[in-house]
């Protein structure tokens, strides 16, 4: 059963920002708990909530600080350039 | 008196005789002769002071006495005397002038000041100074110790004090009283001014402030790039929610330009957002902006009063949070914003989450998702138990199928409140159940009419309703036995299958091993 992909299950949890996969996550637990639902779609729901789970606790454990700069080029067109943290010179 | 042209002194050189008192050529007028006393432009009333006591006597001035002597005049006529002074008398004469002067013993002075330097005593010298003069000033320890605002050289002043002479040095020097950075009542009043102005317009009103965004992905910094406040605020936002961006605009933070440059910077960010919004990713525009700098004097954080950057704060298309100095220092700025933060770091920790509170929130919700999916998972399995019992029981057929139902919801009902009142054993309820079962049946008939009244309420509960969720009921072909157990069912075994609606045929493939994956899988969720 778990070899099968679900049906509803086509966004990689891979690809999901924190945000999104919280707010997947509360869903599924609400859908859980609310009840009446069918044995499949039970399993599936905790399965993806588990994966769900790995992801948001990974982004955070895991998680490193992005830096940019918003530099002005002529003409007045800006662009975000990656920058060091410690790095304090203009 | 009269002033005298260079013939008359000429004359008048050429007639004395004058002693050189160290023997110098005397065929020239030394150098410090020139020129003559009566051509310098001295106070008049020093010099008319002098000129009454010149025929006064000798007893009068001792002091002057020899030179007097000297200096005797051998031709009085036209009034004119020439008289030489000591270095103190003509001092004097200046500190009499000076200190007679109503308009000097009270003075405000602006100027800016120059080097300074503070005597083991404590008293402080300075110079003050502006385009064309200086001023020498002297500002004494108890008045500089009792004072708020110590002179520092480059700063522009206001010096109250009096103007007296210093005679031992001859030189003239203002005496401080009280120092205070130029323009300090102005800025006062322009930034009473100009809160008055910009509340009117209802610009520092309460109901303009938005919320700020619960995880922002991205954060504007609009502050210096060098410095520590831009360091502090990276610092706190990687220990506290490292799953953001800081996206930083550069801007000057103090001094001449900086205001038009905290607002162009702020507009910077407010574009950036626009395009990344414009252009399909507004992941990458800024959530919140935090305006920021460190702590300093009033006229350090002046820039942050000016209109142009209340303006742009106000203006700015996601909420502000600013930082600005101490948390003492309160600027319109920080009236503009949508939240104040006491410090740049505080600014910090309010536009960010701490993770470690988060993941306890993230654990609940794992939490609460096994313990419900292991509920539902349990329950399934009890009521499936229950039903496929009475149904056993019942040898169900299509013409029974309504009762069957009933049956199995009163059935089930009877023994899971069996279950609850004697807590027996699941062999004790089980012998129970069989024994309740065809006393059920049998009283089915009078029952019927009442059954079938609160039969709308029960079918959610009975076995069909469980067929309608997508279970299924499956039963050997051979014996019609319900099949709960992989070891009933035997590869090559024939079986019927119940569904919701209408039943199918099956035979067990050898190699399936179906059943024990679903049970593996069941177990994992517990």
């Amino acid at each position: 059963m778990s070899d099968q992909p679900a049906a509803g299950q086509t966004v990689d949890i891979a690809s999901l920002t924190f945000d999104e996969a919280l707010a997947e996550l509360q869903r599924s637990v609400a859908e859980l708990e609310q009840g009446g639902l069918a044995l499949e779609r039970s399993i599936e729901l905790y399965e993806r909530g588990v994966a769900l789970h790995e992801r948001c606790a990974g982004l955070l454990g895991q998680a490193e600080l992005r830096v940019q700069r918003l530099v002005e080029r002529a003409a007045g067109e800006l662009a975000a350039v990656d920058a060091r943290t410690e790095d304090g010179a203009e | 008196m009269s002033r005298s042209g260079p013939p008359q002194n000429e004359h008048l050189w050429g007639d004395l005789p004058i002693e050189e008192p160290r023997g110098d050529d005397r065929s020239k007028p030394p150098d410090w002769a020139l020129p003559a006393w009566d051509s310098l432009p001295i106070e008049e009333a020093a010099a008319a002071r002098l000129q009454r006591e010149a025929p006064g006597g000798d007893a009068a001035q001792p002091r002057a006495e020899a030179s007097r002597a000297e200096a005797s005049p051998t031709e009085p006529a036209g009034g004119f005397a020439l008289r030489i002074l000591q270095v103190s008398e003509i001092t004097r004469a200046v500190r009499d002038a000076v200190r007679s002067d109503a308009g000097l013993r009270d003075v405000w002075v602006e100027g800016e000041v120059g080097r300074v330097t503070v005597s083991s005593a404590g008293h402080a010298y300075f110079t003050l100074k502006d385009e064309r003069s200086q001023l020498a000033c002297v500002f004494f320890r108890d008045d500089r110790l009792g004072s708020p605002f110590e002179p520092r050289t480059g700063l522009r002043v206001v010096v109250h004090g009096r103007i007296d002479l210093f005679e031992s040095q001859g030189v003239y020097q203002l005496y401080v009283a009280a120092i205070q950075p130029a323009g300090f009542g102005d800025l006062a009043l322009r930034f009473e001014a100009l809160k008055a102005k910009l509340a009117a317009e209802g610009l520092f009103e309460s109901g303009r402030k938005r919320p700020l965004p619960q995880r922002p992905a991205v954060i504007g910094v609009a502050t210096s790039a060098t410095g520590a406040v831009w360091h502090d605020i990276c610092h706190v936002v990687a220990r506290r929610w490292p799953l953001a961006r800081l996206i930083l605009a550069p801007c000057q933070v103090q001094g001449e330009g900086s205001a038009a440059s905290v607002a162009a910077a702020l507009d910077r960010l407010a574009r950036w957002g626009e395009m990344c919004r414009a252009e399909g990713r507004p992941d990458d525009a800024p959530a919140v902006v935090i305006l920021a700098r460190g702590g300093g004097s009033l006229e350090d954080l002046w820039s942050f009063n000016d209109e142009r950057v209340v303006r742009a704060v106000v203006a700015h298309p996601v909420p502000v949070v600013c930082g600005v100095g101490h948390e003492v220092d309160v600027t319109l700025a920080d009236f503009a914003a949508d939240v104040r933060a006491p410090t740049p770091s505080a600014a910090a920790e309010m536009v960010v989450p701490d993770r470690t509170e988060v993941a306890v929130v993230l654990r609940e919700l794992a939490r609460r998702a096994g313990g419900h999916a292991g509920r539902v998972l349990g329950g399934a399995r009890a009521e499936l138990a229950a039903e496929g019992r009475a149904l056993e029981r019942l040898q169900p057929s299509a013409q029974l199928a309504q009762a069957r139902e009933r049956a199995g919801y009163l059935l089930d009902r009877a023994t899971r409140a069996l279950r609850g009142e004697i807590g027996r054993r699941r062999e004790a309820e089980h012998r129970l159940a069989s024994r309740l079962g065809p006393v059920l049946v049998a009283q089915m008939g009078w029952r019927r009419v009442a059954l079938e009244r609160s039969s709308a309420g029960l079918a959610a509960l009975g076995p069909q309703a469980t067929l309608n969720r997508g279970y299924a009921i499956v039963r050997r072909r051979s014996d019609d036995a319900i099949v709960r157990d992989e070891a009933e069912a035997p590869a090559g075994e024939r079986l019927s299958v119940r569904l919701a609606k209408g039943e199918v045929a099956a035979t067990v493939d050898p190699e399936s091993d179906t059943k024990s994956g679903a049970e593996l899988h069941a177990g994992d969720l517990r």
